[in-house]
């Protein structure tokens, strides 16, 4: 597997974000698992997918609001994990793939506002020829790839040949879950946990803890 | 002229695509539009172009409600082009409040958390506890609407009261609490776990005072960099 080649894949995944279906493949946790299937390690894959699944839940793409891609953190994330842990211990690699992931989603909800205003050329031309109404709109399947192609491309390949230097800080999977869940657990509280629903949460907290305990 | 069968799968198939040219200036104006013309009557579609090329936005779930709801309309040729305008000017903002409350914001993230959960502690059991019950609630919205659409017509916006909303989103709810507190089973208990207490609090005040998400992205990475200096 190479850059280019996961930057295929991962432009496919991510049409799923809002360009066809939505069905929910392009969310972290499903790109994670299936990622990190690919190449043979799917645990990792999952507890990367999960971390920034955690991270971003609460973004919501309401309206016109266009939160950071999370979508593409998850895909870049997990992919560039093991792009780096081919040249690099596994705790450097996770700490940089966290990292790029994160500024993968900021660079991707930049980029997501420039294909959605070429989309808005994509209407003018419409208007100018009526009969085109269908090749003009599925265009737009064109850009979104195009963006997910590159926004991926960028930091795979970055990934796939950076060696890290002495003195990068580290971080081990267990810390990487501790912020995971703690971000988690806020986004999780503040759409969920309600006057009505409070006792199940500490219902949920108890069981947690038991079956932590066994 | 009825719905039919074929009729159905092809607008279904359209509905998918309905958010493919998502764009400033219209929204899900274009993909509305063909949503529409692939299953209007041949003589009504030069009127639907000239009508409904503009502006349309709601929950991409919900617009197979609108979609069946306007083709009936235009099967019967009771209302007037300007008539079936102004009900999608009104269902398209309820559709879409009561789609993002109940999908994006509650059925969405609570499989997601429990996905996450078993995905950690089983592997690909994560990913198939969230893809399939997701998409047998997305899947049924966007077929069921068309069909509940095309049933009521304009009255479809009635709907929004039915138990298909209001008690599947309670439901979800409470169980989304319950999921929120069983996250605490994936971190193993040592003195490092101490440090969930200022990152939960950190981050709920960040939510409550609903700071920009960009700067919440940015506050994640400079945590991330302190947490791998401890």
């Amino acid at each position: 597997m190479n850059p280019i080649l996961i930057s295929l894949l991962g432009g496919l995944l991510i049409l799923d974000k809002y360009a066809f279906g939505e069905f929910g493949i392009s969310q972290p946790i499903v790109t994670g698992t299936i990622i990190g299937a690919i190449f043979g390690d799917m645990k990792t894959g999952i507890l990367l997918g999960a971390v920034i699944q955690l991270i971003f839940l609460g973004g919501l793409p309401i309206g016109r609001d266009i939160p950071p891609d999370s979508q593409g953190a998850g895909i870049v994330g997990v992919a560039a994990y093991f792009f780096l842990v081919n040249n690099n211990s596994a705790p450097a690699s996770l700490f940089l793939a966290t990292i790029l992931g994160l500024t993968a989603a900021l660079l991707g909800g930049a980029m997501e506002i420039y294909t959605r205003q070429l989309n808005g050329r994509l209407y003018h031309q419409f208007l100018k020829k009526r009969r085109r109404l269908y090749l003009f709109h599925y265009l737009g399947l064109g850009t979104a790839y195009l963006r997910g192609f590159l926004l991926i491309l960028i930091f795979t390949a970055f990934a796939y040949y950076f060696i890290v230097p002495e003195g990068i800080p580290q971080i081990n999977q267990q810390m990487l879950l501790i912020i995971g869940v703690g971000v988690g657990i806020a986004n999780g509280g503040y759409l969920f946990v309600k006057k009505k629903t409070y006792i199940f949460f500490i219902i949920g907290g108890i069981c947690g803890l038991v079956l932590l305990a066994l | 002229m009825r719905l039919g069968f074929t009729r159905l799968i092809k607008i279904f198939l359209q509905n998918l695509f309905i958010q493919t040219s998502w764009s400033f200036t219209t929204l899900q104006g274009m993909g509305f539009l063909t949503n529409i013309l692939i299953g209007a009557p041949g003589d009504k579609k030069k009127v639907i172009l000239d009508t409904h090329k503009g502006y349309f936005n709601t929950h991409p779930y919900m617009s197979a409600y609108i979609v069946g709801a306007v083709l009936r309309l235009y099967d019967e040729g009771k209302k007037s082009p300007a008539q079936i305008k102004h009900f999608i000017t009104v269902a398209q903002t309820s559709l879409a409040s009561i789609g993002d409350l109940l999908f994006w914001e509650t059925i969405r993230p609570v499989l997601l958390i429990t996905g996450v959960i078993l995905g950690i502690k089983f592997g690909l059991w994560g990913l198939i506890a969230f893809i399939v019950p997701y998409n047998i609630f997305h899947l049924y919205h966007r077929i069921r609407g068309i069909v509940d659409g095309y049933r009521l017509g304009p009255d479809v916006i009635y709907l929004l009261n039915s138990a298909r909303f209001k008690k599947v989103q309670q439901a979800f709810e409470i169980i989304g609490a319950f999921a929120v507190g069983l996250l605490l089973l994936l971190v193993q208990w040592k003195v490092d776990s101490l440090l969930l207490i200022p990152v939960i609090s950190l981050f709920v005040s960040i939510l409550i005072y609903r700071l920009p998400a960009v700067f919440y992205t940015i506050l994640i990475i400079l945590i991330i960099i302190i947490f791998a200096f401890l």
